[in-house]
C-alpha cells in the first residue's frame, strides 16, 4: 500500500510517501520537499558582503551557522586570491561561542518541541507546551546576543574578524547564563551531574536517566522504536575546514569528494526541490552523531558499538553534545583575551577576485558555502546544507540516511517518528 | 475588546519563509504569560489544536490571524494554494498580522521572484497586495525578523481592545516612530560627525562609511533590546534596514557617498542644512571622541 504522510511541526514541511507491506511494515520511503526559495540565485550579482545578510535568512533556527560559513568562504576567497587576512584568537573564539550557543539552542528545542512531545503524542499523553525549554533555549540566544547584537539573523561576523568590541561586563554575563543553562542541563535534561551522564553512557544506563531525556527515550521503547532506525552507519564531519574526517575510513576526507545529485529533483522530472549531497557517490550521516564518533566521544562510542547508529545512539548524541559545547563555551569565555583586537581590516572586497569555500559546523551536520568572486561581486553560489546529506531521497536499492532508518519500521507512525530523529529541516534542505 | 479577552484564538500561517520570525517569538521571555491568555489553533512548532491538515480542510474562524513569510498565490500548505487559504482564513477572522519584512512588504524572498512573490497588503511600497481590500484589519510588524516584544504589544493592544495609531504602512507608531539610530549608543559620535574608522570597536559612528542605515530605518532594536541585552549597532554592526518596503538593499557595508558626504540623508535633514552643520561640526575637535573608550581594553 502507499501512503502520504505530511510531517509539520518541523523546520517548514515535508510529505512521506510509504510502501507498506500488509501488516503495515514499511517497505520504502520517500522524502520530497515541495517548497524552494532560490537563496543561490538571489546572491548573485550582489557585493559579497550582502552575503552576509542574506544567507542567514536561510533558516530561522541556524542562520547564523550560514553567516559563518559565509565568513569563512570569503575569508577563503582572499586567501585563495594570494591575499593575506588575519583573524584574531579573540574573533575565532567569539564565532565559536556565539556559533555554539546556535547548535545548543537548536537541540534544546528539538529534544522536548519534537521528540519529547511527538512520541508522547503517539502514546497517547497530551504533552504541554515545553515553556522551560523555550525560556532556556532564549537565555542561549541571549548570551549569544551579548556578541553577536541579536539572534536570529544577525551580520556580526565580517572578513576580518568580528564587529563586537565586548567587555569584561559582557563576559561576565555570558558566563552567568552559561551556569544557569548548565543548571538546566543537570537538573532538566539529565536528571543527574554531567560525569554521571558519561558513566551511564559508557555502562549502558541512559534509559534509567530520571530527566526528560530519559523519559525519551523511554517513550520511544516503549513505542519500540529505541534500537530501529538504523542506517548505512557511514559518518562524516567536514567542519573545521582543515581537519576532514570520514569516520569509517579515518582518512582524511576533502571537500572535492562532495558532489550533489539532482536527479530526484523536479528540474530532472523528480518531485521534490531537494537536492542530494554526497561523499564519493554514497550517502554519508552528518550531524551530532558523526561529530560525536569522528571526535571520538567515549560515551557515545561505547553506545555506538552495542546499538548502531539507532534512535538511543542518535539521540543520545545531541544530547551528549549539548554537554560537551556547553563545557566548550566555558572554556572558551574564560580564556578570552579581550585586550586583542576585533576586527582586523582586510584590503577592500572589491579587489578581489576568486573561488572559496566555508564549511562549518551546524547544528544538523556539515555546511558548505562556495562561490565565485570577481571583483568583490558574486558571480556563483553554491550551498549544501546538513539536512541534503542526512535526508537525501535514494532508490530503493541505494537509499538514503533518513530512508535507510525509516525502512523495516512497524508502521507509518513509527517510520515518521525515526524521521524526526534526524532533526528535519525543509527549509535547509530546499534553500 | 474581543469577544472572550481571556482566550484569544490565533493561527499562525507560514507563507515562503525562512522561520525566522517564529524563532524570534519563541525568544520572547514572557511567552508563560502569553499562552495564558491566548489559544493557537495553529502554530508550526507550538503545540496547538488544530495541524496544518486539519487548518487547511476547516478553515475555522480566529481572532487573530499571523501571517508570516511573503506572498505568492501558487504557493501551498498542506497542498492548498495560497491564493485560496490565505483570503478564507483571512476574511474569517477580526485582526491580522503581517509578521516580518517577507509578510509586509515582500523582503529577501521577492528577490528570487519580483513578480509573483509579494507582502499580502504591500508589494514593497505600493498596495497591491492580495488582501488590500481588507487593508483596516491588517497592522503591519516589519523587521527581519520582527521583535518578539513587537508581537505581544501588538497582540496585547487587540486584547484589552486600545486603539492603535498606525504610520502609513499601518506599523504601530509606538514601535516605528522611533528610528533605530534613537538610543543608539554611538550617537554622540553621530552628531559630532566622529567616524568608527573599522568595524571592531565601540567608537564611532557607523553612518559614515560603514553604510548603518539607522537615521532613515523605522523600528525601536535600540529601546526594546534585542534578547534583552543588544542591538546591531550596539555589537557595532550597521543597521540594514530590514524594517523598511527597501529591504534588502546592496552594498550594506559601505556607505554611498558624494563628495564624501553620505548621499543618503537622515530622515528628514534637507542636505543643504546637513552640509552647513557637518562642516560646523567638523571644525571641532573633541579630543574625548577620537580617542578610545577603555584604553586598556582587557
Ligand atoms: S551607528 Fe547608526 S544608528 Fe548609531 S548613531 Fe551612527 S548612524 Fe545612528
Ligand atoms: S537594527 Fe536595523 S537591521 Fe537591525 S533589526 Fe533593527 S531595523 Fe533591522
Amino acid at each position: 500500500m502507499i501512503t502520504h504522510e505530511l510531517i509539520e511541526r518541523i523546520e517548514g514541511e515535508a510529505v512521506l510517501d510509504f510502501k507498506t507491506d500488509k501488516s503495515g511494515v514499511v517497505q520504502d520511503a520517500n522524502i520530497r520537499f515541495s517548497h524552494f526559495r532560490g537563496m543561490e540565485a538571489i546572491l548573485e550579482g550582489r557585493n559579497a558582503l550582502d552575503a552576509l545578510v542574506i544567507t542567514p535568512r536561510v533558516c530561522g533556527i541556524c542562520g547564523h551557522s550560514h553567516l559563518i560559513a559565509t565568513v569563512k568562504m570569503i575569508e577563503n576567497v582572499y586567501r585563495n586570491a594570494g591575499v593575506s587576512i588575519r583573524i584574531s584568537d579573540k574573533a575565532n573564539a567569539i564565532r565559536q561561542i556565539t556559533l555554539s550557543c546556535e547548535l545548543i539552542q537548536n537541540h534544546i528545542k528539538w529534544l522536548y518541541l519534537v521528540m519529547l512531545h511527538e512520541s508522547a503524542k503517539m502514546l497517547g499523553e497530551e504533552p504541554g507546551v515545553a515553556l522551560k525549554a523555550l525560556y532556556v533555549s532564549s537565555q542561549v540566544n541571549q548570551l549569544c546576543a551579548l556578541f553577536s547584537g541579536q539572534w536570529p539573523h544577525s551580520s556580526y561576523a565580517l572578513p576580518g574578524g568580528v564587529t563586537c568590541d565586548p567587555t569584561h561586563i559582557e563576559v561576565m554575563q555570558a558566563l552567568k547564563i552559561l551556569s544557569d543553562v548548565e543548571c538546566f542541563i543537570r537538573d532538566e535534561v539529565l536528571g543527574c551531574d554531567v560525569d554521571a551522564f558519561a558513566q551511564a553512557m559508557e555502562h549502558n544506563r541512559v534509559l534509567s536517566l530520571t530527566g526528560d531525556f530519559g523519559t525519551v527515550l523511554r517513550n520511544f521503547e516503549r513505542l519500540g522504536v529505541l534500537e530501529q532506525g538504523k542506517s548505512h552507519s557511514r559518518f562524516l564531519v567536514l567542519g573545521d575546514t582543515q581537519e576532514i574526517i570520514v569516520h569509517s575510513q579515518h582518512s582524511g576526507a576533502i571537500a572535492e569528494n562532495v558532489s550533489e545529485d539532482s536527479s530526484q529533483t523536479f528540474a530532472e522530472g523528480g518531485n521534490t526541490y531537494a537536492k542530494n549531497a554526497l561523499y564519493n557517490g554514497e550517502f554519508f550521516e552528518t550531524g551530532p552523531l558523526a561529530r560525536a564518533l569522528v571526535q571520538e566521544r567515549t560515551g557515545i562510542s561505547a553506545l555506538h558499538r552495542l546499538y548502531g547508529d539507532s534512535a538511543l545512539t542518535r539521540i543520545t548524541a545531541r544530547v551528549d553534545e549539548m554537554v560537551s559545547l556547553c563545557a566548550e563555551v566555558r572554556e572558551l569565555l574564560m580564556s578570552l583575551d579581550l585586550s586583542q583586537p576585533s576586527f582586523i581590516t582586510p584590503p577592500s572586497i572589491e579587489s578581489i577576485s576568486g573561488e572559496g569555500i566555508g564549511i562549518v559546523e551546524a547544528p544538523r551536520g556539515s555546511l558548505i558555502h562556495r562561490a565565485t568572486i570577481e571583483k568583490g561581486k558574486i558571480v556563483s553560489y553554491t550551498i549544501i546544507t546538513p539536512t541534503q546529506w542526512n535526508l537525501g531521497n535514494g532508490t530503493s536499492m541505494i537509499p538514503g540516511i533518513a530512508q535507510k532508518a525509516m525502512i523495516g519500521a512497524a508502521s507509518t507512525a513509527k517510520a515518521s517518528l525515526l524521521f524526526r530523529t534526524f532533526d528535519v529541516c525543509s527549509v535547509c534542505t530546499t534553500h | 475588546m474581543l469577544s472572550n479577552p481571556a482566550r484569544v484564538k490565533i493561527i499562525w500561517l507560514q507563507g515562503i519563509t525562512c522561520n525566522g520570525n517564529t524563532h524570534s517569538f519563541l525568544n520572547d521571555p514572557a511567552l508563560g504569560n502569553f499562552l495564558e491568555s491566548a489559544e493557537f489553533i495553529h502554530h508550526p512548532l507550538l503545540p496547538c489544536k488544530n495541524t496544518l491538515k486539519e487548518l487547511v480542510k476547516k478553515l475555522p474562524k480566529s481572532d487573530i490571524l499571523i501571517f508570516e513569510g511573503a506572498y505568492s498565490a501558487s504557493f501551498e500548505r498542506a497542498g492548498m494554494a495560497m491564493e485560496t487559504l490565505l483570503p478564507a482564513l483571512a476574511s474569517k477572522t477580526s485582526h491580522i498580522i503581517s509578521l516580518g519584512s517577507c509578510a509586509s512588504f515582500g523582503g529577501i524572498f521577492k528577490e528570487g521572484n519580483p513578480e509573483q512573490i509579494s507582502g499580502i497588503v504591500f508589494d514593497k511600497e505600493e498596495e497591491k497586495g492580495p488582501l488590500r481590500a481588507m487593508r483596516e484589519k491588517v497592522i503591519t510588524l516589519s523587521g527581519c525578523p520582527a521583535h518578539p516584544k513587537w508581537l505581544s504589544f501588538v497582540i496585547d493592544m487587540i486584547v484589552s481592545g486600545k486603539r492603535i495609531a498606525l504610520d502609513e504602512y499601518r506599523r504601530p507608531k509606538e514601535l516605528y516612530g522611533y528610528l533605530v539610530h534613537n538610543g543608539c549608543l554611538r550617537n554622540e559620535y553621530f552628531e559630532w560627525k566622529v567616524d568608527s574608522h573599522h568595524f571592531g570597536t565601540k567608537e564611532g559612528c557607523l553612518y559614515y562609511a560603514q553604510g548603518c542605515q539607522g537615521p532613515f530605518t523605522h523600528g525601536s532594536c535600540n529601546k526594546i533590546l534585542w534578547n534583552e541585552v543588544s542591538s546591531k549597532t550596539r555589537s557595532g554592526t550597521p543597521c540594514v534596514g530590514c524594517t523598511e518596503p527597501t529591504f534588502p538593499k546592496s552594498n550594506l557595508f559601505s556607505t554611498k557617498t558624494y563628495m564624501s558626504i553620505p548621499s543618503e540623508m537622515p530622515l528628514g535633514i534637507p542636505k543643504r542644512s546637513y552640509l552647513a552643520l557637518a562642516g560646523a561640526a567638523k571644525s571641532f575637535h573633541i579630543k574625548r571622541l577620537e580617542e578610545r573608550l577603555i584604553d586598556d581594553n582587557a
